[in-house]
C-alpha cells in the first residue's frame, strides 16, 4: 500500500529524493571527504601519523580496545560508576539546599556573597587538594564530581525557586491559595524545567570532573586510559577513547533530553498534548467512557 | 522631625549592612579557628584561618611566589579565550549570513560540545608540547562553544516583526544586519563571552594540573603534593581573584559596549550624544 503510494507520488512528477535526504547525503559527502584527506595527508606525509593518527588507525584502535583487547570496558565502567554517584550525590545536595536557601530569603541574603566568589572559582581546581585531603582511590574523584555537579543545580533550583511571577502571585494569593498550593501549582512548575536545566550542565560538568581526577590521580578509569595511551605516544587509542567520549556525551545530552520531556512534561508542547491525551483517557475510564 | 522619619526610611548606608556580614564571616573563622586547635577538624585535611592567611602572606609579600604564576596563567586563560572566541564569533557570523555555511557547521560544533573538552587535554599536550602553547589551545577548544552558540543564537533569532518594519522601509541587507541583528545579538553574546572566559580559566588550569612548569595550576599540584594545604588554599583564593577579575573586567565591557540596557548608561549615552548633535550643529 505505502509502497504504491510512493511511486503514485514519483509519478505525479515529484523529486526523486526528499530533501532531508539529500542533505543527509551532502553531509556524507562532506565528511567522507574530511575523513579522505586527512587519511590521504597522513599517507603521502603532511600529517605526522605519530601525533596525527589515521582514520583507520582510529577505527582499528576502536576494534582493539572494545573487541580484541576489550580494555576499555573495565575503564568505563570504573568511571561512568563514578559519575552517576556523584552526579546523584552532588545535584540531590545542589537541588536541596538550592530550595532551603531559596525559601529562606535571610539565610539567601547572607550566603549570597560566599556565592559569588565560590562561582568565580574554578571549582576543578579544587581537585589536587581534595586528593591530598581524601586520599586516593574513589573517595576523592566522587568528592570532586559532587563539588562540580554541585553549582548548577544549586543556582538553578535557587533562582526557580526564586524568580515567581509576581502577578501570578497576587492572583494566587487573592484566590486565597495556601502554601502548600502556591508551591504545588504555581512554584513548582516554574522551577522545575531550570532545574532540569541545571541538572543537565551537571551531568556535562560530572563526566570532566572525573577526567580531571583520572588525569590527577593517573589509577583507573577512561581519563587515565586516555593518558597512558598519549604518554606511549599511541594517539589512534587515545583518540578512540575521546571520540566515546563524544558517543557518551551525545547519550548523556539526549537522555536528559528524554528526562526532561518526562518530567517538566509541561514545558514542551508535543510532551503537553501526549499528557492530556492520557489524561482525558484515564478521565474516560472513570466516567465510563461518558463523553465529559 | 519630618527629616528623621525620611531618612530613617531610607536605606542603610552600605557599611551599615556590611556589618553583619563581616560579623558572621569573622564568626565562622573563629568558629574554624577553634576547631582546628582543638582537633574536631584535623589539620591536615582542614587547616587553620590563621594558618591560611599566614601562607597568603608568604605568597604574596614575603616571597612573592604567586605573582609569575598568576600572570603567566592569566595570559594562558585570555590568550586561549580570544583565539577561542575570535573563531567562535567569526563561523557564528558565517553561520548567520549563509544558510548552507550553518548547515555544514553545526553537525561539528555539536560533536565538539558533546565531547568533554577536557579529555583533549592529554592530545593536545602532546601536540602542542609542555609550555603555554598546549594551556592556551586547550582554553580556546573549551571556550569556543558557548560563545559560538550564544552569537549564533543572538543573530539568527530575530524579532519578525522588527525584520519586516526594516524591509518596508527599505533597508539594505547589511542595514538589517548591522542596525538589527548585531544589536539584537550582543547581549547574548556578552553572556557567552563571560562564560566562556570562566570556562577559559578553567581550561588554562587543568592542562596545567596534568603537565606544566608554571602557573597556578602547577603551584597548586606542587602544594597539594606536599600536603601544604594551608598554601594551597592560597593559590586556590588567587584563582578565586582571577575568576573575580575576568569576570567583573567582562561586566565592565558589557556595561560599556551594550549600553542600551541599562537605563543609566542609556541615559548617559544619549545625552552624549544629544551633546555632539548640537556641537556639529554651531
Amino acid at each position: 500500500m505505502a509502497v504504491t503510494d510512493q511511486v503514485a507520488g514519483e509519478g505525479g512528477g515529484k523529486p526523486l529524493m526528499s530533501i532531508g535526504m539529500r542533505r543527509m547525503i551532502n553531509h556524507a559527502a562532506i565528511f567522507l571527504t574530511l575523513i579522505a584527506l586527512w587519511e590521504f595527508g597522513s599517507r603521502i606525509g603532511w600529517l605526522d601519523p605519530l601525533f596525527y593518527p589515521r582514520p583507520t588507525a582510529i577505527l582499528e584502535s576502536f576494534w582493539r580496545i572494545y573487541v580484541t583487547q576489550a580494555n576499555v570496558w573495565h575503564h568505563l565502567y570504573v568511571s561512568l560508576g563514578l559519575v552517576f554517584i556523584g552526579f546523584a550525590a552532588g545535584s540531590i545536595l545542589g537541588v536541596g539546599l538550592g530550595a532551603l536557601v531559596g525559601f529562606n530569603p535571610v539565610v539567601r541574603r547572607f550566603l549570597q556573597p560566599y556565592v559569588i566568589v565560590l562561582e568565580a572559582t574554578p571549582r576543578i581546581a579544587v581537585a589536587p587538594l581534595l586528593i591530598a585531603a581524601l586520599g586516593f582511590g574513589a573517595p576523592p574523584k566522587i568528592a570532586i564530581i559532587m563539588l562540580v555537579c554541585f553549582f548548577a543545580p544549586f543556582i538553578n533550583t535557587l533562582s526557580g525557586v526564586v524568580n515567581v511571577n509576581e502577578e501570578k502571585l497576587e492572583l494566587f494569593r487573592s484566590m486565597g491559595a495556601s502554601k502548600m498550593q502556591t508551591l504545588r501549582k504555581l512554584v513548582l512548575p516554574e522551577a522545575v524545567p531550570v532545574i532540569m536545566a541545571g541538572e543537565r550542565l551537571a551531568l556535562t560538568a560530572a563526566l570532566s570532573g572525573v577526567l580531571v581526577a583520572e588525569f590527577i590521580l593517573r589509577d583507573q578509569g577512561i581519563g587515565a586510559l586516555i593518558l597512558t595511551y598519549t604518554r606511549n605516544l599511541n594517539m589512534a587509542s587515545a583518540f578512540a577513547c575521546i571520540f566515546t567520549l563524544t558517543i557518551i556525551g551525545f547519550l548523556i545530552f539526549k537522555g536528559m533530553e528524554v528526562l526532561d520531556h518526562r518530567i517538566a512534561f509541561w514545558n514542551h508542547s508535543d510532551a503537553t498534548d501526549r499528557m492530556s491525551e492520557k489524561r482525558a483517557r484515564a478521565w474516560g475510564n472513570l466516567t465510563g467512557g461518558r463523553n465529559v | 522631625m519630618s527629616d528623621a522619619t525620611i531618612a530613617s526610611k531610607e536605606p542603610k548606608p552600605l557599611y551599615l549592612r556590611l556589618v553583619p556580614h563581616i560579623g558572621l564571616f569573622l564568626l565562622i573563622l573563629l568558629l574554624w579557628e577553634i576547631a582546628v586547635v582543638t582537633d574536631v577538624i584535623a589539620t591536615i585535611m582542614i587547616p587553620k584561618p590563621t594558618a591560611i592567611m599566614g601562607a597568603i602572606w608568604e605568597l604574596y609579600v614575603t616571597e612573592g611566589t604567586i605573582y609569575s604564576h598568576f600572570f603567566i596563567t592569566l595570559f594562558e586563560a585570555v590568550a586561549g579565550f580570544m583565539i577561542g572566541a575570535a573563531i567562535a564569533i567569526s563561523l557564528a557570523v558565517s553561520s548567520s549570513l549563509s544558510e548552507t555555511f550553518k548547515r555544514y557547521v553545526t553537525p561539528y560544533a555539536v560533536v565538539l560540545n558533546v565531547t568533554p573538552g577536557i579529555a583533549l587535554t592529554p592530545v593536545v599536550i602532546a601536540w602542542f608540547g609542555y609550555g603555554m602553547g598546549s594551556k592556551v589551545a586547550l582554553a580556546a577548544i573549551i571556550s569556543f562553544f558557548p560563545i559560538f552558540v550564544n552569537t549564533l543564537t543572538g543573530l539568527t533569532k530575530i524579532d519578525r516583526e522588527r525584520e519586516e518594519l526594516f524591509r518596508s522601509l527599505g533597508a539594505s541587507h547589511r542595514d538589517i544586519f548591522t542596525k538589527l541583528r548585531v544589536p539584537a545579538a550582543l547581549p547574548l553574546m556578552f553572556a557567552g563571552l563571560k562564560i566562556g572566559l570562566t570556562t577559559a580559566l578553567i581550561g588554562a588550569v587543568v592542562a596545567e594540573f596534568a603537565q606544566a612548569t608554571a602557573g597556578v595550576g602547577v603551584l597548586m599540584n606542587r602544594f597539594s603534593f606536599q600536603l601544604d594545604m594551608a598554601s594551597s588554599i592560597a593559590t586556590l583564593l588567587s584563582m578565586t581573584v582571577m575568576g573575580l577579575l575576568m569576570f567583573y573586567s567582562m561586566e565592565f565591557l558589557d556595561d560599556r559596549i551594550v549600553f542600551w540596557r541599562r537605563e543609566a548608561r542609556r541615559a548617559a549615552a544619549s545625552r552624549a550624544r544629544a551633546r555632539a548633535w548640537e556641537a556639529g550643529l554651531k
